[in-house]
């Protein structure tokens, strides 16, 4: 198990990787401004995966659980079974603010575009001379 | 092998945001990179499930798949369609 | 294809190449270990401890527990910049307001009928999630994203002169946005008041007794586990969260007729 599962994760942190570099491009080398947002936010959800792939692990009886509790542990060894079968909760503690507070402020940036347009009649970056 | 299944899905669901990616980044009209943006969302959506976040497929659905592509037509709407 | 478009496209693939040289060799730490992290290790043991209750959040959920209760100051923080966001979009659009009248009539009637079917629903999902946040997956951020989608639901099939009919305006969704960050205030600083007017020691952001503490908020109800300051925590988060992005939405859905106010005239080049 633990050496083709390794090889299957590494590759989906390589695509994670390769989703950066494309989006960042996109970013970079696109001169509209609805693109570079569009590709802004891809960049930043790859990002978010990092962390979350970062959390996941292995256990020695099988897949990992959520770390979440079904119910209320009742003794000390329902705890113990608990803490080696649950994923890393930090991660996604991180990353669930930051969705959000992404999504408000790439609302802001939307508005900017929706005035950048209306000031200058192009969300072009080449095309418009300030 | 029933413990590789998941890990298998998601490599799958990888690959699929790979391409999804780079359609959407290389795409002229803007409307139908919103949906290969937002399909790239769903791919992330089905990762982080079977990676066993299920908070962040509860806040990530609606934010991403959900709102985001939405703010997005609205901001095509009201400027440009089509890239130079 | 520009020279410019061809020297970023090799860069950008030199970055990735580089970063996965890195992952390879194990430059940014193990992925899939056997053992969990310390720190990881002790939160999943402290999340729900009954045997060791001065350390506990005592809610089975551990991400909410994280945002909440170990790490509850970041997550506060992390809301006042959501609000912060927000802020700036309004400041971007100062002065424009819903004009009564330039196109109320919204989708069509099937568009209508569906929706008044389907946004109840995802708005009792959105309250299912926040409600029960610390018992199963779920929690503020959830809930209010969730509610926020039944709401953009409604702005977009019957116009956003709908919610100035339901006297929902700008300024009122701004004042929901602020009670819920005023809720979040007023609950984290709660057992701290109280400790101040009866005698003894209290933290802000406490939640559970503590050391040098007595003080603490009510872990179960009846028969099920409450996690004291995480419930109340999560519904404030689920107004704020809901108030503030319906507001951007709404912001973003003006038309050219309020617009026109405060771009004053027309385009130049």
């Amino acid at each position: 198990m633990s050496s083709a599962t390794t090889f299957l994760l590494t590759t989906i942190m390589i695509s994670f990787i390769i989703n950066i570099a494309i989006s960042l491009y996109g970013v970079f080398a696109k001169p509209s401004l609805v693109k570079k947002f569009i590709a802004l936010t891809i960049f930043s959800d790859s990002v978010n995966s990092f962390a979350i792939l970062i959390g996941f692990r292995r256990t020695p009886l099988g897949y990992p659980s959520i770390a979440v509790m079904p119910s209320p542990p009742q003794s000390v060894e329902d705890l113990k079974r608990f803490v080696s079968e649950a994923v890393d909760p930090v991660p996604q503690a991180l990353v669930l603010t930051a969705v959000v507070i992404g999504l408000a402020v790439n609302m802001f940036l939307v508005g900017l575009i929706m005035l950048y347009y209306k000031y200058y009649g192009s969300t072009s970056t080449r095309r418009v001379k300030i | 092998m029933s413990e590789m299944l998941p890990v298998i899905m998601a490599f799958v669901a990888a690959l699929i945001s790979i391409v999804a990616t780079w359609l959407a980044v290389q795409e002229r009209d803007m409307l139908i990179a919103t949906l290969f943006s937002a399909l790239q969302s769903t791919c992330y959506a089905l990762i982080y499930y079977l990676l066993m976040a299920p908070d962040i497929v509860l806040v990530y659905l609606p934010v991403s798949v959900g709102i985001l592509p939405l703010i997005t037509i609205i901001l095509i709407k009201k400027t440009e369609r089509y890239e130079e | 294809m520009r020279l410019s478009d061809i020297a970023i496209g090799v860069s950008m693939a030199m970055l990735a190449l580089l970063l996965s040289y890195l992952i390879v060799y194990g430059g940014l730490g193990p992925i899939a270990t056997l053992n969990l992290r310390p720190l990881a290790v002790s939160f999943l043991n402290y999340t729900y401890n009954p045997w060791k209750i001065v350390y506990s959040a005592m809610s089975p959920e551990a991400v909410t527990a994280i945002v909440w209760d170990f790490r509850g100051l970041d997550t506060y923080f992390e809301t006042s910049v959501l609000f912060i966001a927000i802020v700036g979009l309004i400041a971007l659009f100062r002065g424009a307001n819903v004009v009564q009248g330039v196109s109320s009539k919204g989708l069509s009637i099937i568009v209508k009928t569906s929706t008044k079917l389907v946004a109840p629903l995802i708005l009792v999902a959105g309250a299912s999630l926040a409600f029960h946040g610390h018992l199963s997956p779920g929690g503020g951020f959830q809930g209010g994203s969730f509610m926020t989608v039944a709401m953009t639901l409604l702005a977009i099939a019957f116009s956003i002169e709908f919610f100035q009919q339901k006297k929902l305006t700008l300024n009122r969704l701004l004042a929901i946005r602020c009670i819920g960050l005023l809720a979040i205030v007023v609950v984290s600083v709660y057992l701290l008041v109280k400790a101040v007017l009866l005698g003894g020691y209290a933290y802000i952001f406490q939640n559970m007794p503590r050391i040098n503490s007595q003080y603490s908020m009510p872990s179960w109800f009846l028969d099920r586990p409450l996690a004291g300051i995480l419930f109340f925590f999560n519904l404030s988060e689920s107004i704020a969260v809901i108030g503030g992005l319906t507001l951007g939405v709404v912001l973003l859905l003006l038309r050219e007729e309020e617009l026109k106010a405060i771009i004053g005239g027309g385009e130049h080049e």
